[in-house]
């Protein structure tokens, strides 16, 4: 597999600190056997006294055990701290940047919805869900910040998943109300109320984004949340169970992604070997999906039209640069962890 | 097929292995008795004899309460929902009957008959020519659908149930969701219970048939004692403010439901089961910062205390802590367990399993929790913590798919009655 060709060959960043930890887990468990700790498991047979050479392999895993189960870390190593904090100024920049990408991109969502409405009136179903696609696809490529919309982002993006009766329940509207009836068969016409009222969304929301407030964590967090999101709800099937646009899906979160790392890329600046792995796992995700769609004559296949091969080969790609991106919030972190208070003991104790 | 009691089954077993090897059967094996010969018999050989002597454990199946409720949770479940196609009434009663008086034998250990040879054997005989019993419980439920007018069961609906609402962040598919009957099955070994299952769907054939089912198993005590909870997919220890079954007035005020109470009367003595199957999206996870798993759930990963404590069941007090400072607001052990006394009748008996089965069409891994609770009124006490639990950061990370709400009814009286009897032969 290449993923674990990468690993071999990551640079030195993590060595040091894994080495470093392995080192305080040693240190830390012969200072454990010195007293005399552990051992509750009831295998350590060696006297408490008895010098840290004398555990036999077993011995010594079960002391580690021990202490680790019931104590936690306050006996052992303690977690390598490496981080120096970003002043949270600097993600103003960045998160301004991403607000009028933002806005921009509802512009053009409100007149692909516009010609969405087109569409259902002439009953056209094949236009209608080219253009449902589109405005979907818009509607994703938002990805920095759709996090903070809350009931408006229900209204344009929810699915029927926790509503009573599902499908049936009036509540359930927006994009995936439409892209049901389209590929269920329903008139085209009959679906003119859901994209009105999505239109009147859009607009809506495109008057309510210069002021959504976000913080420097969660705009962090989205650069690996939009596709964490991609793998648990498109290339699932579960967002898009109509018309399995899956792939579409996950291409589109890919470029939201993308969009979100090239304002943060100033903040990562020296901060890490993070975003070249990120980058580097991007290009092969990049390079896969046009793969796939090169092989599907320039269209987007639904996930059901992927081939085994395809899907492992999308799969792997997408989970290797999740695993990057799982770093980036933690490079990005504006404060340092804060100390947790101690529990008060109880009285008498 | 021939009942068995425990004692006659011990010892068969004893003769077959050898009186030398087995000693006294499974009591001598985990005392202090047995040591110098388990000094003597290799590590593998003493793994066999614990096994043995585990098979022949017998969970009690008869008295007030079903088994499988409060029963320590064994290592090994499947949980099959059926769904009642019997043509009437009758039919349905005596699959049922069939059901559990199966089910008892099973629990008690039975040795197969020998029929005629060219006939197809009375037991499928994956557990060989007898079934011991291995901790095995059965524990049958009913949903608020085998109460609608098939059946002629609506007067006797019990008071509180209900089929099981969509709650807000559901995803529930309904291939995997509610059913007339479940079929709760519990056991040390994993044969076992297939075995179980394999026998009881053939009991009940042409009468019940399976809408959906799924196997947990149990986390390994790795713990520093029996006491600590074991860990769930996310690595946290699960169940540690469990309510304490010895505590029989306790078990009365929060997991039975008490006779009258507005109740119908074949229900008094039986409680109210929530199955939940709950989607753990466990690579999504371990992409998460220790620190934000931990503030999320409110207690340290490693020794399962709350944060800022030591220990495991350390009270987290969070009258000293109102701001949220040491437990966010939002964790999930503050929100499910407030620990107040207005929600001191909310609590519930938990008794989960995790389970795992395979992949999605995104090739993550299908596994979470088999969330199963037992309660006097899942209005009263599931629905409002799940009700509270909306707003938890955890529920990105997990998907509920599927489950119900069933009630179990009371206990059986012996060998020959069945739960339900109350119901449908009344």
């Amino acid at each position: 597999m290449p993923t674990s060709t990468v690993d071999r060959h990551r640079p030195g960043r993590r060595l040091l600190p894994v080495c470093a930890g392995l080192l305080s887990a040693v240190a830390g468990f012969f200072a454990l056997t010195a007293l005399g700790a552990g051992g509750a498991a009831g295998t350590a047979r060696a006297p408490a006294a008895a010098p840290a050479r004398a555990l036999t392999p077993l011995q010594a895993y079960s002391q580690q055990a021990a202490t680790r189960e019931g104590l936690g870390n306050i006996a052992g190593a303690r977690p390598v701290q490496e981080l120096v904090p970003v002043a949270p100024a600097e993600f103003d920049r960045p998160i301004a940047e991403s607000r009028a990408y933002a806005q921009a991109r509802l512009r053009a969502m409100a007149k692909d919805v516009d010609r969405l409405i087109g569409a259902l009136a002439a009953g056209s179903r094949s236009r209608s869900e080219q253009l449902w696609l589109t405005a979907y696809g818009t509607y994703l490529r938002l990805g920095g910040v759709y996090g903070e919309f809350g009931q408006l982002d229900t209204a344009i993006d929810g699915t029927p998943g926790g509503l009573a009766r599902g499908t049936a329940n009036p509540d359930f509207t927006g994009l995936h109300r439409i892209e049901f009836g389209l590929w269920t068969g329903r008139a085209p016409d009959g679906l003119l109320p859901a994209a009105v009222a999505l239109a009147g969304n859009i607009r809506r929301l495109e008057k309510v984004v210069p002021t959504v407030a976000i913080t420097p964590l969660a705009y962090a967090t989205r650069a690996h949340e939009i596709l964490e999101d991609a793998q648990r709800d498109f290339l699932s099937g579960a967002d898009v169970p109509w018309s399995g646009e899956g792939v579409f899906a996950t291409a589109a979160a890919v470029a939201a992604t993308e969009e979100v790392l090239t304002t943060l890329r100033p903040l990562l600046d020296g901060r890490g070997s993070t975003i070249e792995q990120v980058d580097f796992g991007l290009t092969r995700l990049r390079a896969v999906l046009a793969e796939i769609r090169h092989a599907h004559g320039g269209g987007w296949p639904t996930l059901g039209q992927l081939s085994q091969l395809a899907s492992e080969r999308l799969d792997g790609a997408l989970g290797f640069v999740l695993e990057e991106l799982a770093g980036i919030p933690g490079e990005l972190e504006t404060q340092m962890p804060p100390t947790i208070p101690a529990l008060p003991a109880p009285a008498g104790r | 097929m021939t009942r068995l009691d425990r004692r006659a089954f011990v010892t068969r077993s004893a003769a077959v292995l050898g009186a030398a090897a087995l000693g006294a059967g499974a009591d001598e094996a985990i005392d202090g008795r047995g040591a110098s010969r388990r000094a003597q018999l290799g590590p593998a050989a003493l793994d066999e004899q614990g096994q043995r002597a585990a098979l022949s454990i017998s969970v009690p199946f008869t008295g007030a309460h079903q088994a499988g409720v409060l029963t320590p949770a064994q290592a090994q479940a499947t949980l099959v929902a059926l769904d009642a196609i019997a043509a009437d009434r009758l039919t349905l009663q005596e699959a049922l009957m069939a059901l559990g008086t199966r089910a008892n034998q099973l629990a008690a250990g039975d040795v197969n008959p020998l029929l005629e040879i060219d006939d197809p054997p009375a037991d499928s005989g994956i557990l060989g020519p007898t079934n011991a019993p291995d901790g095995l419980t059965v524990t049958v439920g009913f949903g608020a659908s085998l109460f609608d007018g098939r059946f002629g069961l609506a007067a006797q609906r019990p008071l509180h149930l209900t089929r099981m609402p969509s709650f807000p962040t559901d995803d529930l598919d309904p291939a995997q969701t509610h059913g007339d009957v479940l079929v709760q099955i519990g056991a040390n070994q994993r044969d076992t219970v297939v075995h179980a299952l394999r026998e009881l769907l053939r009991a009940t054939r042409g009468a019940l048939a399976v809408r959906w089912t799924i196997d947990g198993f149990k986390a390994a005590q790795r713990g520093l004692s029996p006491a600590n909870s074991v860990r769930n997919l996310f690595a946290f220890r699960d169940g540690t403010a469990n309510p304490d079954v010895a505590d029989a007035a306790l078990m009365d005020r929060l997991v039975w439901v008490r006779p009258g109470s507005g109740e119908p009367a074949w229900a008094g003595g039986g409680t109210y089961q929530v199955v939940r199957i709950i989607r753990q999206h466990v690579e999504f996870w371990d992409r998460v910062g220790l620190s934000e798993q931990q503030n999320m759930i409110g207690r340290v990963r490693d020794t399962g205390a709350p944060l800022g404590g030591t220990e495991e069941f350390d009270d987290p007090r969070y009258d000293l802590d109102p701001n949220g400072a040491r437990i966010p607001l939002d964790a999930h052990i503050r929100l499910a367990n407030p620990r107040t006394p207005a929600t001191a009748d909310q609590r519930i008996l938990r008794r989960g399993f995790n389970y795992h089965r395979g992949v999605d069409a995104a090739g993550t891994l299908d596994q979470g929790l088999v969330f199963v609770a037992f309660n006097q009124n899942p209005g009263r006490q599931f629905a409002a913590i799940q009700t509270r639990l909306a707003v938890e950061p955890m529920i990105d990370y997990i998907t509920p798919v599927g489950g119900g709400y069933f009630f179990v009814p009371p206990g059986v009286r012996g060998p020959n009655d069945w739960a339900g009897s109350g119901l449908l032969a009344a």
